[in-house]
């Protein structure tokens, strides 16, 4: 049996090819060289080496505990946080090796936005929490701030939703709509890459619809790296997919040869749902 | 809770016991009975005395209560009239540059504790001796800022009382801060951190803002503790029947310390003023406390 | 207009090459002053130990072992000894735990499993308003209403019943029944702990699981064996650490005791009788006092730190343990 047939029979991928092309000749903008993670005494991450293009969508998939979220996390450091995490190797944003200790953590976040599983407005006006990030690195008159924000919040599809009430905390907005102000809040940064951990686990299925586009979306300006536990969602929105098993990259490649003809055993009873 | 009084209610009653007799032995539904009523007596006897003092305080307070109580100084010895404003004022202003003095040091105590210390040894030590200070006895309290201040400076002052309120309020914020700045989410910190904001930023506007209805609580209930308190100001403010110095040194009238004396005093103006003091202090303690419990209620809801 | 503004922006997307961070000194500013702060604790805590020994320090040179052992406290021969404030100051805080542990106990009993839902609420804030009346007004309330009530009803009928009788006789005999005493210290400061103890002992029974009190009383079990054989047993660490945080709180208060101790410095075997503690004689006497009585004072306060400290560091101990497991 064919494994597209395989992926069809179980109803597993809807739509097996991702809508746009991978481009492969997209230049490389992260690449991850001879990666390996700790935590405490554990080994995390192993021996990972992996490109991500610029302006595409990378998936991470895998079971849970496989070190795609750990991956994830080392793209802006966010690890370094807790003193007992450490990273080895190089991460090379744009050719400059990011775990290089002298790099200044702050200036790389705001060049590396993220967006988490949960959403995480802060206990501020939904206008304040926008322009959050830009206060923070960039003096703008009130003029421009404002056309900032309303730029980032249509960029993330919350504008109509949110344009009258933006005075009002961001802590009253629905769950998925916390979601697409938490994508505003980083796209307001105009950041160079998104990391979106699990961002769409923690909605119903509406709300993850809108998030899917908007990443589509987004994929226009910005280079993307997505972890997520539902394949269907790697196969419709990105053209690549590395997938992870116990702290080792197993496979990488298009997203639409990791579904079709995977090369390795473990990504293709994980894709077809024999384990994970 | 309710289900298990259900389930606790001997089943025999409804059971004619003529016809089965109950399992359950009569001398385990005695001791079950006593453990019920002796509680429940516990509860009522806590209610009554609070009633009692509530009780006191009005009929004798509201006695006191004269046209010159908030205008006048206290009266000295033998003479005639007077009233309880610069006790007022004198423990309004120590306790609020206590307060002032307390919530900076004790919000940066606590934030150390909960966000740079956490797991460290010295953040365990200091946590420790925090918890410890915050059940100081409090006169001891006074006669560490009597050695500190009061006998260097040859005089007693209100800064040496506002001094020993700081020092009894301070542990009660340390602790309040570091309770309510672990309850906000970790992820609230990364999502600040991903923006690229340095620590002390996603302090300031994140998680202090976040924890902001439980700190100001502790707060409140700092300031209710040290509205109070009697014994650390005997040795550093002590007391005066005039109006004190703009500068607050020499002896500063207060109002528990003025209550100690005049409610103990032979005359009965000055015991008259003494409960006029007493129920206004009291009145605006539990004041304080009832809104402090208002203040964290959506915290706790969140 | 706002297809403008997006244009500007994805212009600009690429552009940012370099960008300028917040200051990095601030940081290191904030970090400095909070860890300061924490430190400041530290020295506060040093800095009373420190004075009081200080301050102390003549008394025990002067008076050695002998200060604790003896019970004069003569100002006009400058004869000092703590045995008397001592005795007191231990009497009247375990008469407060007799008394105030059992109350403290049926509370929280009472509101974690007796009371109904809809008055939880305000009992349980009579109680915590009752660690709010500050211990001055407690002191008022004791020496006016509590003091006479228990001279009538309490001193008097008991003297009368006991006089002649071996060892009761003297225990409960009031040779002056006035109403004030160690006793009627130890009910006061009861009723001042009651509010602390209640309150922990209540989140700790709030803290057992569901589930375990769910299946005792599953198995048949009376409210009162539910309590006894599996509620006591499993918040029994943590509550005798409350208890000791309320007997540490019972020895250092001084305003309320104050008024109704009586202040007499004489040792007697019975409980109706005046007495004295360490904080209270503080507080009578320190601004009046010079010299050799200032020093032996404060080496009261050290004898009170030393005693204070001991149990709450245990009552710490024991709560923080429970925390954990």
């Amino acid at each position: 049996m064919s494994n597209a047939a395989a992926i069809a029979a179980k109803g597993a991928v809807t739509q097996p090819a991702a809508r746009a092309g991978a481009n492969a000749g997209a230049p490389v903008r992260i690449a991850v060289k001879d990666l390996n993670f700790y935590y405490g005494q554990f080994h995390g991450l192993k021996n990972i080496n992996l490109n991500f293009h610029d302006r595409q969508v990378t998936a991470l998939i895998g079971p849970s505990g496989c070190g795609k979220s750990t991956l994830l996390r080392t793209f802006n450091r966010i690890y370094s946080l807790y003193p007992e995490q450490r990273a080895e190797g190089q991460i090379l944003l744009d050719g400059e090796n990011i775990l290089d200790p002298k790099i200044d953590l702050n200036e790389l976040r705001s060049r590396v936005g993220m967006v988490f599983q949960k959403p995480t407005p802060f206990p501020m006006s939904i206008y304040d929490n926008v322009a959050f990030g830009m206060r923070l690195y960039e003096k703008l008159p009130k003029s421009e701030l404002d056309a900032r924000v309303e730029s980032a919040l249509r960029k993330a599809a919350l504008w109509d939703e949110v344009k009258d009430k933006l005075r009002q905390s961001g802590m009253g907005l629905s769950g998925g709509q916390q979601q697409r102000l938490c994508i505003a809040r980083t796209v307001a940064q105009r950041p160079e890459v998104i990391l979106f951990d699990e961002p769409t686990s923690a909605l119903d299925p509406i709300s993850t619809g809108r998030i899917e586009e908007l990443i589509e979306q987004l994929r226009d300006e910005f280079t993307i790296a997505i972890v997520t536990h539902n394949m269907q969602q790697a196969a419709r929105i990105s053209q690549f997919t590395a997938f992870m098993y116990l702290g080792e990259l197993i496979e990488f490649g298009q997203t639409n040869r990791i579904f079709m003809n995977p090369e390795k055993r473990q990504t293709q009873d994980y894709i077809t749902g024999r384990f994970g | 809770m309710d289900a298990a009084n259900t389930l606790a209610a001997p089943p025999a009653g409804t059971v004619p016991p003529a016809k089965r007799p109950s399992r359950v032995r009569a001398s385990r539904r005695t001791a079950d009975r006593s453990l019920r009523i002796a509680c429940t007596l516990a509860t009522l006897l806590g209610a009554i005395v609070l009633g009692s003092i509530l009780m006191m305080l009005i009929v004798e307070g509201v006695k006191g209560l004269s046209p010159t109580l908030l205008t006048q100084p206290t009266p000295g010895p033998g003479s005639e009239g007077g009233g309880i404003a610069n006790a007022i004022l004198g423990s309004l202003v120590m306790t609020v540059i206590g307060i002032l003095i307390a919530t900076p040091i004790g919000v940066m105590a606590g934030t150390y504790l909960a966000e740079y210390g956490r797991a460290s040894k010295l953040a365990d030590v200091i946590r420790f001796l925090n918890d410890i200070l915050l059940s100081a006895p409090s006169i001891l309290i006074g006669l560490f800022v009597y050695t500190l201040m009061v006998r260097p400076m040859g005089t007693y002052s209100g800064w040496a009382g506002a001094v020993a309120l700081a020092i009894i309020a301070t542990p009660v914020i340390v602790r309040t801060t570091e309770d309510m700045m672990r309850l906000v989410p970790g992820t609230l910190r990364e999502a600040g951190a991903a923006l690229g904001a340095p620590p002390s930023v996603v302090i300031r506007s994140v998680t202090w803002r976040a924890a902001s209805a439980g700190i100001v609580t502790g707060i409140i209930l700092a300031l209710a503790r040290i509205a109070g308190e009697t014994a650390p100001l005997l040795f550093t403010a002590l007391n005066n029947n005039s109006w004190f110095n703009a500068n607050l040194m020499g002896g500063v009238a207060n109002l528990p310390v003025m209550i100690y004396q005049f409610a103990l005093s032979p005359y009965p103006n000055w015991q008259q003023l003494a409960w006029a003091g007493a129920l206004l202090i009291t009145v605006t303690i539990l004041a304080l406390s009832v809104i402090a419990r208002v203040v964290i209620k959506p915290q706790r809801a969140r | 207009m706002t297809t403008l503004t997006d244009q500007i922006a994805l212009a600009d997307t690429r552009s940012v090459a370099r960008r300028q961070g917040p200051s990095r000194g601030g940081d290191a500013v904030f970090r400095g002053a909070a860890y300061a702060s924490a430190l400041l604790v530290l020295l506060v805590l040093a800095g009373i130990l420190g004075s009081i020994l200080y301050g102390g320090w003549p008394a025990f040179r002067e008076f050695g072992f002998g200060f604790l052992t003896s019970s004069a406290w003569n100002i006009g021969t400058e004869q000092y000894g703590a045995l008397v404030a001592v005795i007191g100051t231990l009497a009247s805080a375990l008469l407060a735990l007799v008394i105030g542990v059992p109350i403290s106990l049926g509370i929280a009993i009472y509101l974690t499993q007796l009371c109904p839902g809809w008055a939880r609420k305000p009992v349980g804030m009579t109680i915590e308003l009752l660690a709010a009346v500050p211990s001055i007004i407690y002191g008022m309330w004791g020496l006016f209403i509590f003091a006479p009530l228990f001279a009538r009803f309490v001193q008097v009928p008991v003297s009368n019943l006991v006089e002649g009788m071996p060892v009761v006789g003297t225990l409960f005999y009031a040779r002056v029944p006035s109403g004030v005493g160690i006793l009627t210290a130890g009910i006061i400061l009861a009723i001042m702990i009651v509010p602390f103890v209640a309150s922990i002992a209540r989140d700790m029974l709030d803290q057992i699981p569901t589930i375990l009190r769910e299946s005792a009383y599953g198995i048949g079990c009376t409210t009162w064996e539910v309590v006894r054989h599996v509620l006591i047993p499993q918040a029994s660490v943590s509550i005798i650490g409350a208890i000791m945080l309320g007997l540490g709180r019972a020895l250092g208060e001084t305003m309320a005791v104050t008024f109704v101790i009586g202040n007499a410095n004489r040792l007697s075997a019975s409980i109706f009788d005046p007495g004295s503690t360490i904080a209270s004689r503080i507080a009578n006497e320190f601004n009046e006092a010079d010299g050799m009585q200032l020093n032996a004072l404060m080496a009261l306060g050290c004898i009170l730190f030393l005693i204070t400290f001991i149990v709450l560091i245990i009552a710490r101990l024991l709560t923080r343990r429970a925390k954990v497991a």
